[in-house]
């Protein structure tokens, strides 16, 4: 089997400052999940506001129970806050429509360069054409896949933020990469269908 | 199709997924990988896949739109009291005139409440004399909300909540939001109370125990509860309001909470209640 990926060693002695109600070690705790909590809950409701709202709240309950944290590693507790945060947006929002596809800006700098306009266009058009499919999933596939891919997570500790088998998260990862990969492809000019030859 | 009789056993997509993410036990690694080796119609199959984790894996991280904070002491994350206090019958769509001001006074001893949970709770705070109480209320017309319900569109970004837990029984939790912490006296104020962990699925606010009142200085108004919908057993109320249809006493503008109380329909007589600061502007 493959180790799960790296429980950040410098967590546990920021937690158990934070259990202590040091406020500073909390701070340092959000500064290092800011961005990969951010950008889940922003893939999963696709709404940059609502994402920020989602994002404040999960650490604001996190900070409140943190003396209620044992053994678990922070970063799943905190994700699963989030996730659990996303799915009451879900349910307060069910009836009233889903948020527009946010245009993006705002952008940090960790996307394939490319420095030409028109290449720049084009990975702009690619990049909403995968947001548009992965919220088009149910949530539980989409979550799956948002923490496999979007927060680069091991199955296993994915496990342990959504509280289901290993099993489960398997096959919402493949059953998500498969719906995605279908409506990708109805874009053949952006994902051209590759077709593996032999030479 | 099997190419070739050698390799009879099509991987599944779920174990072509996870031959990506490198996820197989070695048993299993070996012999999908074995497999696809000799299959063009997997390498085809795991090629799409692998290039779709790969375009989801491109989106670019973004910046978060605001920094993250905690406040400086603990929100006061649940109060809870005998229900003597507040008598079934005065759980109803009134605007308390008097009746509040002990459970303003006791409750809401503010923010600086200290740590919160574990001394409100062992106190058991004795509010003020269930009897006479009913006498003091003073009924009114309750501000119902609009009809258009939430509009997702028209939300504010800073999002105003406050969460209650049930100290018997962990999964039973009041959840108060509101869409902003500020409005203008004219504004409308978005609020949503979830009633997690209710042992009824009712949408009826009086069954569920449910009241809303905005509080200042010991008077409140009750907001009417209109229940949302049922998901998946939870009960949840709320709507749009609109201010300036509060009968509320000048100056309007000030510094208010919105709290909810949740009289546990289940005969134990517990009582959860969630408040979040309301600051009206204007006049
Ligand atoms: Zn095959």
């Amino acid at each position: 089997m493959f180790p799960s990926q790296d429980k950040n060693p410098n967590d546990r002695d920021l937690v158990s400052r934070a259990r202590q109600g040091d406020r500073e070690a909390f701070t340092q705790l959000i500064v290092q999940y800011q961005v990969p909590l951010y950008n889940m809950a922003l893939r999963m409701v696709g709404g940059r506001e609502d994402a920020a709202d989602i994002a404040q709240e999960a650490f604001l309950r996190a900070w409140e129970k943190i003396r209620t944290l044992r053994d678990a590693p922070f970063k799943s507790w905190l994700f699963q806050i989030a996730a659990n945060l996303c799915y009451d947006h879900f349910r307060r929002n069910r009836r009233y429509g889903t948020m527009p596809d946010e245009e993006t800006h705002n952008i940090v700098g960790l996307g394939i360069a490319t420095p030409d306009p028109q290449e720049r266009a084009e990975a702009g058009e690619r990049n909403r054409l995968v947001r548009q499919s992965i919220q088009a999933l149910d949530h539980d596939m989409r979550i799956a896949i948002v923490l496999r891919d979007v927060n680069g997570m091991a199955y296993d500790e994915i496990a342990s933020v959504l509280q289901v088998p290993l099993g489960t998260v398997k096959s919402r990862i493949a059953r998500a990469r498969a719906q995605v990969q279908e409506r990708l492809q109805q874009h053949p000019e952006f994902f051209p269908r590759e077709d593996v030859h032999a030479e | 199709m099997p190419s070739e009789p050698r390799v009879p056993i099509e991987p599944t997509l779920e174990e072509l997924s996870a031959l990506i993410d490198n996820e197989l036990d070695a048993a299993a690694h070996a012999r999908v990988a074995e497999h696809v080796a000799g299959c063009q119609e997997c390498q085809a199959r795991l090629e799409g896949l692998r290039q779709t984790a790969h375009a989801v894996r491109g989106l670019p991280m973004e910046t978060p739109p605001r920094t993250f904070t905690i406040p400086a002491q603990r929100r006061q994350a649940w109060r809870w009291a005998p229900v003597g206090w507040l008598g079934s019958g005065a759980v109803a769509l009134l605007l308390i005139a008097v009746g509040i001001q002990n459970l303003h006074l006791h409750l809401s001893a503010g923010p600086t409440a200290t740590s919160g949970s574990t001394s409100t709770v062992s106190g058991g705070l004795a509010y003020g004399p269930a009897q006479g109480q009913k006498g003091a209320v003073a009924p009114l017309a309750a501000p119902a909300p609009s009809p258009q319900l939430f509009d997702s569109q028209s939300r504010g970004s800073a999002m105003n909540a406050a969460t209650v837990v049930d100290p018997t029984n962990s999964s039973r939790r009041l959840v108060l939001d509101t869409d902003s912490a500020s409005y203008p006296t004219t504004g409308r104020m978005q609020v949503t109370a979830q009633l997690i962990g209710s042992p009824l699925t009712s949408l009826n606010s009086a069954n569920q125990g449910l009241t809303l009142t905005l509080v200042r200085n010991g008077l409140g108004v009750a907001l009417n509860p209109v229940g949302v919908e049922s998901w998946n057993g939870t009960p949840i109320f709320g709507g749009w309001y609109d201010i300036a249809g509060f009968p509320l006493s000048a100056p309007r503008a000030g510094d208010y909470r919105l709290e909810a109380t949740w009289v546990i329909p289940d005969g134990s007589g517990r009582v959860l209640q969630s408040s979040v600061p309301i600051r009206l502007t204007g006049n």
